[in-house]
């Protein structure tokens, strides 16, 4: 029992040690499934946001020269967890906003539960699901990684480019796709394009022949395929192939795999089908100041949002400068003025440049490494989206979407 | 009040209510390891039965998974325990004349199935992507009253439940319990019908962790297949039981607020403890820290102590001067 004390007093002496030692620091909840199912990804976004910290700390910090404090919540990846770590960030370390935490489950139970009531900024880096979008948050809740559901929206985009008018839709019956497809028809018919026919069909069948005949009506130029390649969409493709019903393709991320161009051959796709993903934009300024700092603390920029986490952390930052103080009602409603498309371009790394020019008043947009980062009134940005298409080898080829 | 007092309040609150949710669970465990001495493996299984019911039954209509059925929540939590308890009287049906360690794996097979199927009927359960905005009873009064109010309806449904508990303890049926714990065949040899008493401790028990899971699914406002995984259904919720003074259903509650906040608590102090010895990345190495630190605690203590905190106490048998 004696060094159950010991240990007992150890950690009261180093919280009371800690606290004096940050006194003029600012915190913001670093939380992530730091253990749990993805603790791999997680700590490589944790990295992304540490160098977003390093740079601004290094570069005059926050306000009058308070340092950026991270304070990590290991959400596990599991809602009782994730409600429990974020509940600590907001009460006991007192943090004026955060980023994270990683899973979209962690994500919604921990905004529902704690922060929404508490009035603390969210700005989640890797929360993708829908539900996010629709949940009642007082303006609270943002993320730098695109929903699902704007996916669509980049496929409509795609056809509409193609310049096809009339375009046939299946979507396998789950809420991933569905959520996809729904998103892209009203996405498509707001541009002008006509929907000629659209039905769910269940995964895992033989033939889709009966389902493509009754989507040939009404003479669509393409079809839309919202499916697993593996479940339906190859035998969708094949089906239409086979039967002369349909040789153009658009698909969103699901059909996304090597199998689809080699079980359907190369020759028969080529030109003719195009299928969505999100990406990054490596051509991109914003990007490669990322990249080249974060290759430089030996981790991989390309790995899953790592940029996303950078992103967020140094907006976070941005909303807190822009606030003025460490104040939380200011600092949520900071993060739209930082990042809504108007005002001088600040990009990764350039935190003494930003500094500057919100002391003199100025609007900044930032321009982050995973894309604009360009709020829209949900609180959800836009994202990247790139497109795949047969190249001469064989094997998909892909290109940025703008 | 000052910001800091207040946080520390509002994180007090919240140990409460999550401690007395899992003292909820504990005792639902106690009354088939305590008393029946039933290893139940599948903790997570029937407190995710529960808590999908609850959510399921009072939420919003949603496309994205059945319901919108808007019950009240004393409805729904009536259902989660009726649903949990007629499917643990099925398993019991098959299961319950394993031997101990049998029973066990039985069990955790079942709670990976429910796992499964959340999982993979989508239409139902929204799958991997879970129930959102499920609602919370007294969440519209002001904060933070509506925490304060929470609690009040988790500890009352404690309360309720440990008097409960405590009059089957004390009755025939919890001492033909324990001495079918303690001595099967002697208690067949009294005239006991053992299958029966083991089936009655078993459905029982999956009752109140299912009403658990329920307050849980409020609490958290969302449930996913990850919110049953084992660690933090199971295997912790037998760590509180052990520790607290197994078939003790004062231990059973009092281990489940201590070894909860041991667990919450252990997130503040970890990092600072590494930080101060200067230990780089401290937030991401406490994580891990954190579990092994409370891991070698819990075996100092148990092998100190090996009956727990409040070990068994008999109740007074008839005849004997009561108190």
């Amino acid at each position: 029992m004696k060094l159950v004390k010991q240990l007992a007093v150890t950690a009261c002496a180093a919280a009371m040690f800690a606290t004096a030692a940050h006194a003029d620091s600012i915190k913001v909840g670093s939380a992530g499934g730091v253990t749990g199912p993805i603790a791999e990804l997680v700590a490589t976004i944790v990295k992304g946001r540490d160098l977003a910290r390093d740079q601004i700390n290094a570069e005059g910090g926050l306000l009058k020269g308070d340092k950026l404090e991270m304070v990590i919540g290991d959400s596990a990846c599991d809602p009782k967890a994730a409600v429990d770590a974020v509940g600590k960030l907001v009460n006991v370390e007192q943090v004026v906003g955060i980023v994270g935490p990683s899973c979209s489950g962690a994500t919604n139970a921990s905004v529902q539960a704690v922060t929404i009531p508490a009035g603390v900024a969210v700005l989640s880096d890797s929360a993708t699901a829908p539900s996010v979008t629709e949940l009642k948050d007082n303006d609270t809740v943002f993320r730098v990684a695109p929903s699902d559901a704007y996916q669509g929206l980049a496929i409509a985009q795609l056809v509409n480019k193609a310049g096809i008018k009339k375009v046939a839709m299946t979507y396998s019956n789950d809420d991933y796709n569905a959520g996809i497809a729904k998103v892209f028809e009203e996405e498509f018919k707001k541009m002008g394009g006509e929907v000629t026919a659209n039905q769910a069909h269940e995964p895992n069948k033989a033939s889709y022949r009966s389902e493509l005949q009754t989507l040939t009506a009404g003479g669509p130029e393409a079809i839309a395929i919202f499916a697993y390649y593996g479940s339906s969409g190859i035998t969708i493709i094949k089906n239409s192939l086979e039967n002369g019903l349909f040789g153009k393709f658009f698909a969103a991320d699901g059909m996304f795999d090597q199998s689809v161009i080699d079980q359907i051959g190369a020759d028969n796709l080529k030109g003719n089908i195009s299928i969505t993903q999100a990406s990054s934009d490596t051509a991109d300024a914003s990007y490669q100041a990322f990249a080249d700092a974060f290759k430089a603390t030996g981790a991989d920029p390309a790995a899953p949002y790592a940029a996303h986490g950078y992103d967020a952390t140094f907006m976070m930052a941005l909303a807190i400068e822009k606030a003025g103080s460490a104040d939380r009602a200011k600092i949520k409603d900071a993060l739209r003025a930082i990042s809504d498309g108007k005002g001088e371009v600040v990009r990764p790394g350039e935190w003494a440049k930003a500094k500057k020019l919100i002391a003199d008043g100025k609007d900044i947009n930032y321009e982050g490494a995973s894309g604009s980062a360009d709020f829209d009134e949900n609180g959800d940005v836009s994202g990247v989206f790139a497109v795949n298409v047969v190249g001469d080898d064989g094997k998909w080829a892909k290109e940025l979407l703008k | 009040m000052d910001p800091v007092l207040y946080g520390y309040m509002l994180y007090g609150v919240s140990l409460l209510t999550v401690g007395g949710m899992y003292a909820i669970l504990a005792l639902g465990l106690n009354v088939q390891w305590g008393f029946t001495g039933l290893f139940n493996a599948g903790i997570a299984g029937f407190f995710g039965i529960g808590a999908y019911t609850a959510a399921i039954l009072t939420t919003n209509p949603h496309t994205s998974h059945i319901g919108g059925f808007q019950l009240p929540y004393i409805v729904a939590a009536i259902a989660a325990m009726l649903i949990a308890g007629i499917i643990a009287f099925l398993v019991g049906k098959v299961c319950l004349r394993l031997r101990s360690d049998y029973l066990a794996i039985a069990t955790i097979g079942l709670a990976e199935i429910f796992r499964l199927i959340v999982n993979n009927e989508t239409w139902a359960t929204n799958g991997p992507r879970g129930i959102s905005q499920i609602p919370r009873p007294f969440e519209n009064l002001p904060e933070p009253i509506n925490q304060f109010a929470f609690l009040g309806v988790v500890l009352v449904t404690l309360a309720g439940v440990y008097w409960l508990m405590e009059i089957a303890r004390k009755s025939p049926w919890g001492r033909v319990m324990t001495a079918i714990r303690d001595n099967e065949t002697s208690a067949k040899a009294a005239g006991k019908n053992v299958e029966t008493f083991r089936m009655e401790g078993f459905v029982i028990g999956c009752m109140i962790m299912a009403l658990a899971g329920a307050l849980m699914a409020h609490y958290l406002k969302f449930v996913n297949p990850q919110t049953t995984d084992p660690l933090l259904a199971t295997f912790i919720v037998f760590v509180m039981l052990v520790i607290g003074g197994s078939a003790n259903n004062k231990g059973a509650i009092l281990g489940a607020f201590l070894v909860w906040t041991l667990w919450s608590a252990s997130e503040i102090v970890a990092p600072r403890l590494l930080e101060a010895i200067g230990m780089a990345d401290a937030g991401i190495r406490s994580a891990y820290v954190r579990i092994f630190l409370i891991g070698l605690l819990l075996q100092i203590f148990l092998q100190k102590n090996p009956q727990g905190l409040l070990p068994e106490t008999r109740p007074s048998s008839p005849g004997k001067n009561s108190s």
